[in-house]
């Protein structure tokens, strides 16, 4: 073989393989979604929505507690986890603007957002369970509120900064106050960028299962007393997928369903906003 | 970002009413040894009265730890703790409920109670000493059952757990080796073999895994269709677990209300006991006294009701006297 | 602040707000290591640093306890997987970036993106259920046909394949960060000026020839940074590994074998470690992953900021 061929067959076979590992990555998303979809369509009942979970051996139970604990637990983290975010945010990207503290804990809060997030579940059993006395739904929701605080945090940061300096001298000149700039003009220039980054964030912290074990821990029964053990989508999903009952592993399908369709529609919803408005 | 606040107040204020409408709610948590049955109660319980028990299985050392740390309302421990122990935590123990933990296989060909195994071939599997299925140790106990020549895959449990304890004080009661090198406990060391999360994981994991033995509870044994074994009990007979050999050891136990009911009920000596007998524990908080009462009076109506549902998930309830003997313990302690 | 904003009352309280709550990341990274640290302390004690580390005890009976089993099983998942999903993900990268059509690229894109949402527990169960059947019944028992009498890899390949071991979790844990690699690796392709690939292509060089020599050496940092990055996810990854990975405490060779991450044993342990001293390991074991992935992190960081730097000049 010539000098020639060689090169041009090791490009081919080097092109080849490349094609290759993007298709691998596409086999394995529609491998995996394909599993759950086909599994879960299957075991997805109106009565799962409906009922509570009956034990080992009785028919017909539900998962009504884990859906609506699982709704519960992400919303108070939202709750707590937004608007410490978005305001930290805004610290970084206004007053703080280009000083070294914002930098260090811009920085921190990038290791923060892939900090594994067992540890921070406990943490919260040393500092939230513990002392108190019991598990809490709670508990479970300042761990997920946490692993959302950097999210929230960067993505605000980020997207204030792209807001236009000349924007906010404008309004000075009217004799705005800053905070006044900063609600009124610069959160409504970069509102949609903002939005984006807490649906992503929700997406990030609905499917965690670590932090909750020992945090907001499970129950068998229907409850909305956050200060109680509260039932969860993931930690049930765990349960029933460890355990040796066929009925427990089609309702773990079908939660596994549940709750990835809510996440590939938050992430979906996300990336098109963000297509639509910056590109 | 207003709108924000506005729907964070509406949600606040959903929830401040949500806890006043809060059905009464007990917690537990432990071993998963029961847990088909305290949770069948439970249901049963829920529709009766109303009252919410929540027990989740985590593990008999994680009940007992729990409870050390007040988390829950009980606990739940296949493994008594002793007098000492249980004064050094303020606790107070007594049974709910027997059962037996028996070694389940997955072999091919093998049906349930047809492979028959002794006290020192369990052991040296799961020492790794005996390490194929058609081992001679193996094969002289069962010159019938046509086994493979293929590696024996050991599944114990990952968490600290009750039906370990069980399983382990039973080994280290037949063999030395066992005793001298691993112990007896919650959790121990294991020579060989791949964790399981739970009666549940270990159920899992054996199920699905060709040529594996471990060890349940049985109930989970006969929920999830495996092939139990026949064990040699120390008077000499294979036996197959079952009420009648779980009742057997249970009748030569003497617990003492005087020691909280410690006692173990392995390599119970009668002729037809099966030789992995075991209770299960409760464990309460002594200052507790609010959610003890509420405790006691679903194991109060636990024992009045629930036999019949106890034996149909294969577990040996109290007998009668036994039963008396905890109540006069709940009422010397104030409860 | 800047010069032209009025000091006004209710800027200054705004501002204190907007400063805690910023200041919170600091105080929780600042309060998680001293939590853990303070819990741990009677391990700290008995164990100390360095036997802790290196001990391979994890015995609740006799009470010793040692971290090597789990940071053993810790590395060596960790390192498979990158094995596994480096090649793939850059692969993937050179694809989207260099040979995709244009109608292609969106989509396969958008794929990667979608396989980094999927939360992990998914992985794990779905692991469980399909990956480790066909791991115990297909691919492993090839592999040990093929390598298992092969001196030095060999060793790699004994035992009885049970799909419940190392190499499935490897596999899965690979599946899970390719995304991350993939879409680091992809951003730093494409700020490759192009001035300098057209050059390239000029002097009669074949598109693999740019890849390699032009693409690559030009955003090597910035992919250096990807993958140190998913290396920090990887070590903290919990739910996808503990379905498949046996939980056994023990320093094993086999692919085959069982073992225990921290994290795993985190998840199985933590809740019923019965006494004071087990539960302590437990928590020093957090804390050794929690020290183990910040570090980590901060070197991908440090990789990523310098590779800005650099595209930015």
């Amino acid at each position: 073989m010539t000098r020639e061929q060689i090169r041009k067959t090791e490009g081919f076979i080097a092109l080849t393989l490349s094609t290759l590992a993007a298709f691998m990555g596409l086999f394995w998303l529609v491998f995996i979604l394909g599993d759950v979809l086909v599994h879960g369509i299957k075991a997805l009942k109106l009565s799962l929505f409906l009922n509570d979970p009956a034990p080992p051996g009785v028919e017909g139970g539900g998962l009504r507690n884990a859906f609506v604990g699982q709704l519960l637990i992400t919303v108070c983290a939202t709750l707590i986890g937004v608007p410490v975010g978005v305001l930290g945010g805004t610290f970084l990207a206004e007053y703080a603007r280009g000083r070294g503290i914002a930098r260090i804990i811009s920085i921190l809060s990038d290791i923060m957002v892939s900090v594994p997030s067992i540890v921070i579940g406990t943490f919260i059993y040393a500092v939230l369970v513990r002392p108190i006395g019991h598990f809490s739904g709670w508990a479970g929701a300042v761990a997920l509120s946490i692993i959302m605080i950097p999210v929230v945090l960067r993505t605000t940061e980020d997207m204030l900064s792209l807001v236009p300096w000349t924007l906010r001298e404008a309004a000075f000149a009217l004799g705005a106050p800053y905070y006044k700039v900063i609600t009124q003009v610069v959160y409504r220039g970069a509102a949609t960028g903002i939005l984006t980054g807490i649906l992503l964030s929700i997406a990030r912290v609905a499917g965690e299962t670590a932090p909750l074990l020992f945090t907001s821990f499970n129950n068998s029964f229907f409850s909305l007393d956050m200060k109680q053990p509260v039932a969860s989508l993931t930690v049930t999903i765990f349960q029933y997928a460890m355990g040796p009952y066929d009925n427990w592993h089609a309702q773990a399908w079908a939660a596994a369903f549940v709750i990835t369709v809510f996440i590939l529609l938050l992430t979906i919803t996300g990336r098109l906003i963000i297509r639509w408005r910056y590109k | 970002m207003k709108m924000f606040l506005k729907l964070a107040m509406a949600l606040a204020l959903v929830f401040s009413f949500a806890h006043a409408e809060a059905a009464e709610l007990l917690n537990g948590a432990g071993a998963t040894f029961p847990y088909p049955v305290y949770s069948a109660w439970a249901f049963d319980y829920n529709k009766v009265t109303g009252a919410q028990l929540n027990y989740q299985s985590i593990g008999s050392g994680g009940g007992i730890r729990q409870i050390t740390e007040r988390t829950v309302d009980f606990g739940a421990s296949d493994a008594p703790l002793t007098p000492e122990q249980l004064g050094k935590d303020r606790l107070l123990q007594f049974p709910a409920v027997m059962g037996g933990v028996v070694p389940v296989v997955t072999i091919p060909g093998v049906k349930a109670g047809e492979l028959k195994l002794d006290s020192n071939a369990v052991c040296n599997i799961y020492l790794g000493e005996l390490k194929y299925w058609d081992d001679n140790t193996i094969k002289s106990l069962n010159p019938k059952v046509n086994l493979p020549h293929s590696e024996i895959n050991v599944v114990h449990r990952s968490d600290g757990s009750g039906t370990t304890a069980i399983f382990t004080n039973y080994l280290s009661g037949v063999c030395p080796a066992w005793k001298n090198k691993v112990g007896a406990g919650t959790s121990v060391k294991w020579p060989v073999g791949i964790g399981g999360k739970g009666n549940e994981g270990v159920a899992n994991y054996t199920k699905r895994t060709p040529n594996s033995i471990g060890y349940v509870e049985f109930a989970y044994a006969e929920q999830n269709k495996l092939a139990y074994t026949l064990l040699k009990n120390p008077a000499g007979n294979f036996v197959e677990p079952n009420f009648k050999t779980f009742e057997d050891a249970a009748a030569t136990a003497n617990f003492d209300p005087k020691k909280h009911f410690d006692l173990w009920l392995v390599n119970a000596p009668g002729k037809h006991a099966w030789p992995i007998a075991g209770a299960t524990f409760i464990l309460l908080a002594k200052e507790k006294t609010d959610s003890n009462k509420k405790v006691v009076k679903f194991f109060d109506w636990a024992f009045k009701n629930g036999d019949k549902k106890a034996k149909e998930l294969v577990y040996v309830p109290l007998p009668k006297s036994l039963k008396d003997k905890i109540r006069a313990y709940w009422k010397a302690n104030g409860i | 602040m800047p010069r032209t904003a009025k000091k006004n009352p209710v800027d200054n309280i705004f501002s204190l707000v907007t400063a805690a709550a910023s200041f919170s990341v600091i105080i929780l990274i600042i309060g998680i290591l001293y939590v853990l640290l303070s819990e741990s302390s009677l391990a700290i004690g008995k164990f100390g640093i360095w036997k802790f580390l290196s001990s391979t005890d994890w015995d609740p009976v006799k009470e010793s306890f040692g971290a090597l089993t789990n940071v053993y099983g810790t590395a060596f998942t960790t390192l498979l997987s990158l094995v596994i999903a480096i090649p793939v993900a850059i692969g993937i990268a050179i694809f989207v970036t260099e040979i995709s059509p244009n109608f292609l690229k969106g989509p396969i894109g958008a794929a990667i993106e979608l396989l980094a949402a999927i939360p992990s527990i998914i992985y794990g169960m779905w692991g469980l259920f399909t990956l480790s059947p066909i791991m115990s019944n297909h691919i492993e028992p090839f592999l040990k046909k093929i390598f298992g009498s092969v001196p030095l890899v060999g060793i790699l390949f004994q035992g009885t394949p049970m799909g419940i071991d190392i190499l499935t979790a490897s596999v899965i844990l690979s599946i899970m960060i390719i995304p991350f690699t993939a879409s680091i690796s992809r951003d730093s392709f494409n700020l490759t000026p192009s001035v300098v690939k057209e050059s390239a292509y000029a002097i009669g060089a074949t598109k693999w020839e740019v890849v390699k020599n032009v693409v690559i050496p030009y955003s090597k940092l910035g992919v250096f940074g990807g993958i140190v990055l998913s290396l920090g996810r990887a070590l903290g990854e919990t739910m996808a590994v503990a379905f498949v990975l046996g939980n056994n405490h023990r320093i094993t060779t086999s692919l085959f074998d069982a073992a225990a991450t921290i994290t795993v044993t985190l998840a199985n342990e933590f809740t019923e470690a019965d006494t004071d001293i087990y539960l302590s390991s437990l928590f020093y074991l957090a804390l050794v992953l929690f020290v183990m992935s910040f570090i980590t992190l901060a070197i991908a960081k440090f990789f990523l900021l310098r590779a800005e730097k650099k595209y930015s000049r």
